[in-house]
């Protein structure tokens, strides 16, 4: 202002350096702007000289990177001029954070995704795959998690299935058989009273995010069913008023009240404090994971040799002793992508053989490649796990609607609560999952 | 900026007048001559003068990055939240969203939930408010509790939140202490009759020192001559506070009042996200969490959309009422 003050009223033309000023701090907030938006990565063209972009929440563990760089040197062999960035990103954000790319049609090329609804709620972003498997059909298992409408999205790299582990020593001190854990609902229960004379909780178990009836009824559910009742839940006809789903919720309040598990559970989170009481050896029991975290791997470094497991309990007369296990994690495609062939060829190197024993060996996850040989773990338990996984089926939970698991979070903690009967859980969950 | 001055310039050679048909550039005109011929020619004077486009110019930037970061996005959200989500994508459904967030019952325990801060913001201002005073009057000690009450200001919700995790876990020291005096520990972030509570607790402990300062801020400015007025006329404590301190502080009351009601609804996100994840039970949603989960987890941006409408209004609608309301109550009629 102070040239337009010394001028008075003077009228003067429009003085082109003057706009430049002005014009100046404009240009370059909007180019700052510009900048940001094109620095949100994606294939730049995708051909062969491209690049892609894989998005995940592993590649930034020191446990995958072994894993990384064996896939990331198999797509090098294939394509020596295309470069590939993994952006970690940080998994409670993950699906936002996808959310955000999938609304604006642009992101990455290659995504990391859970098998289940997450993936199932996202399958409008995805390339169906199945005309690119080929061989890998047959080398791979866990597939059903990520195919929506007989349309596989995604190619598993890692199996997930719920056992119970428990710790040997604490069985010792409460007088039972550390080599001969419960094989029915019964026996579970006697379990649990021994450990409770020892002042031990049976089991460790966070539920501050809901997830622990999304494990209950995964767990318990093969031991509740009949294997008919099984497979027509999983076929999509679920019947929430019968009499097993009603016992299965039952089992969960009476547990609690019965009191199997530890003190505030509502405000307890599973991942990880739920496992780390476990690992301290605060209980006897708990129900963890295969792959990824809280599995066999994590516990053996606490537990060592007083780490046992078993597959989930026969509750009922026609009830099941199993593992639910599927796939755990994979990597799909985006639409959005150029070269979805080559997208393809790198989601390949990511599910290669050489890869997923890096990621078995160093990350403790069981593999989706049926070839991997896991004799030489020298973690007894694996080989148990390894060995019941054919006859395992996939998980009871996995296969609800986001929705639907969103209110079985919520549901879980208020029958804990008590803010809520069992029978209008049911009628909730049954309204949801239509 | 006189007449004469102005005159005596334009006298002088005004490179406008120069312009003017017929005009001899350099040459003095009489006045009367010089205004005839401006109104002649007043249609061909040049409308885009320096002095009059360089203040929008300047002001420009700062209006673009306003309309283009601010409104442009209010408005795109008001019309996303009228499209729908998944199969419905960018279809519009008119007030569909609107109609879900309504049926909707972890929504409307969210709402209820801005109700209990509302309940909770009289609290929220008064313990800043008293201690502010407590500091005025300089109380043994005060300029030690200054610098800790400000302390968890600069502390990030995350870090806030994992402390209070831990202090309130079911065996953590707040539940100790309570054993101690011989009460049942209650699980502070588990239990759906008390989580909120302690959220806006946490919350507020966290928060604050930033009112405090600005109620410090507030005392600096308070007429000392009315203080030693009232003194002098045989007011008492209550009635100096009363008819003195509250009027004269209306405008920082006022204030606090509003940024700390804008904290509690769009602040506690960090809290609650860490310490309680909505639960138990979605007994601690509030509208910014309900948005997050809804955009990020559920997948449905278009409802996110509706509900971030709802809260935006909602923040109007009631900073409004507040100010309006306030401005009754600290003035003296």
């Amino acid at each position: 202002m102070p040239a337009a003050l010394s001028n008075g009223t003077r009228s003067r033309r429009f003085s082109t350096r003057l706009a430049a000023v002005a014009i100046a701090p404009l240009v370059l907030t909007l180019a700052a702007c510009g900048a940001a938006s094109d620095d949100g990565g994606g294939s730049e063209g995708g051909g062969e000289s491209g690049k892609l972009v894989v998005w995940d929440w592993k590649s930034g563990d020191p446990t995958a990177k072994a894993y990384v760089d064996a896939a990331k040197a198999d797509f090098e062999k294939k394509h020596p001029d295309v470069e590939v960035e993994f952006v970690a990103q940080p998994f409670d954000n993950y699906y936002t954070l996808l959310g955000t790319a999938i609304e604006s049609g642009s992101g990455p090329d290659v995504v990391l995704f859970n098998g289940g609804a997450q993936l199932r709620d996202r399958v409008d972003a995805l390339v169906p795959l199945d005309d690119y498997l080929g061989d890998n059909e047959e080398r791979l298992a866990g597939w059903e998690a990520f195919q929506d409408a007989d349309q596989t999205y995604a190619v598993p790299i890692t199996l997930q299935g719920e056992p119970f582990y428990y710790n040997k020593k604490i069985y010792e001190e409460a007088g039972l058989d550390p080599e001969a854990p419960p094989t029915t609902y019964d026996e579970l229960t006697d379990v649990c009273e021994a450990i409770a004379k020892i002042d031990k909780d049976c089991f460790s178990l966070g539920n501050k995010e809901g997830i622990g009836m999304e494990f209950h009824l995964s767990t318990f559910g093969p031991g509740v069913f009949t294997p008919e009742q099984y497979d027509a839940w999983l076929a999509g006809d679920r019947d929430w008023s019968s009499p097993e789903v009603k016992q299965l919720f039952e089992m969960w309040v009476q547990q609690n009240e019965d009191g199997w598990f530890n003190d505030g559970v509502n405000s307890t989170a599973m991942f990880m404090d739920e496992f780390t009481k476990f690992q301290g050896g605060e209980s006897g029991n708990v129900v963890g994971l295969i792959s990824d975290v809280a599995h066999w791997k994590s516990f053996d470094e606490f537990l060592g040799d007083d780490l046992g497991v078993y597959p989930g309990p026969i509750v009922n007369e026609g009830g099941q002793s199993l593992m639910p296990a599927e796939g755990g994690i994979g990597y799909g495609v985006t639409e959005w992508t150029a070269d979805k062939e080559l997208a393809y060829d790198l989601v390949d190197s990511l599910s290669s053989t050489d890869a997923l024993t890096a990621f078995y060996a160093d990350a403790g996850a069981i593999a989706s490649d049926t070839t991997i040989d896991t004799s030489d773990s020298g973690i007894p338990v694996v080989a148990d796990i390894v060995s019941w996984l054919p006859e395992s089926k996939p998980n009871l939970h996995t296969v609800l609607s986001a929705d639907t698991l969103d209110l079985l979070h919520r549901l879980s903690q208020q029958l804990i609560d008590g803010k809520v009967t069992v029978d209008d859980a049911l009628a909730q969950l049954a309204a949801s999952d239509k | 900026m006189n007449t004469s001055r102005l005159g005596t310039r334009t006298d002088a050679g005004d490179p406008g007048s120069a312009r003017v048909p017929g005009g001899t550039p350099g040459a003095t005109t009489p006045p009367s001559t010089r205004t005839g011929q401006r109104a002649a020619g007043s249609g061909r004077r040049p409308r885009w003068t320096e002095d009059r486009v360089v203040p929008y110019l300047l002001v420009l930037p700062a209006v673009l990055i306003v309309v283009l970061l601010r409104i442009v996005p209010l408005v795109m959200g008001a019309n996303f939240s009228f499209t729908g989500d998944g199969d419905a994508n960018g279809a519009w459904v008119g007030l569909d969203n609107y109609r879900t967030l309504w049926d909707d019952e972890v929504f409307r325990t969210a709402m209820k939930n801005v109700g209990l801060l509302l309940l909770a913001l009289p609290v929220a201002v008064a313990i800043p408010g008293l201690l502010a005073t407590f500091l005025f009057l300089k109380v043994p000690g005060y300029r030690l509790y200054r610098s800790v009450y400000f302390f968890p200001v600069v502390l990030s919700p995350v870090i806030i939140g994992a402390i209070f995790n831990v202090v309130l876990s079911f065996d953590g020291p707040a539940n100790q202490l309570l054993e101690k005096v011989g009460i049942e520990p209650i699980d502070w972030l588990g239990d759906s009759t008390y989580a909120m509570f302690t959220v806006i607790g946490v919350h507020i402990w966290a928060t604050f020192g930033m009112a405090l300062v600005i109620f410090m801020a507030g005392f600096a400015t308070v007429d000392q001559s009315l203080l030693d007025a009232a003194r002098s006329d045989g007011a008492n404590l209550r009635q100096t506070v009363w008819h003195v301190i509250i009027p004269e502080l209306s405008q920082t009351i006022q204030f606090v009042f509003v940024t700390t009601m804008i904290g509690m609804l769009t602040g506690m996100f960090g809290l609650l996200y860490i310490m309680t994840g909505g639960g138990p039970g979605g007994a601690t949603y509030l509208p910014e969490l309900y948005i997050w989960t809804q955009q990020g987890q559920m997948n449905r941006p278009a409802l996110a959309s509706a509900a971030s409408m709802v809260l935006f209004v909602l923040m109007l609608v009631v900073g409004f009422a507040q100010l309006r309301l306030l401005k009754r109550a600290t003035k003296e009629s």
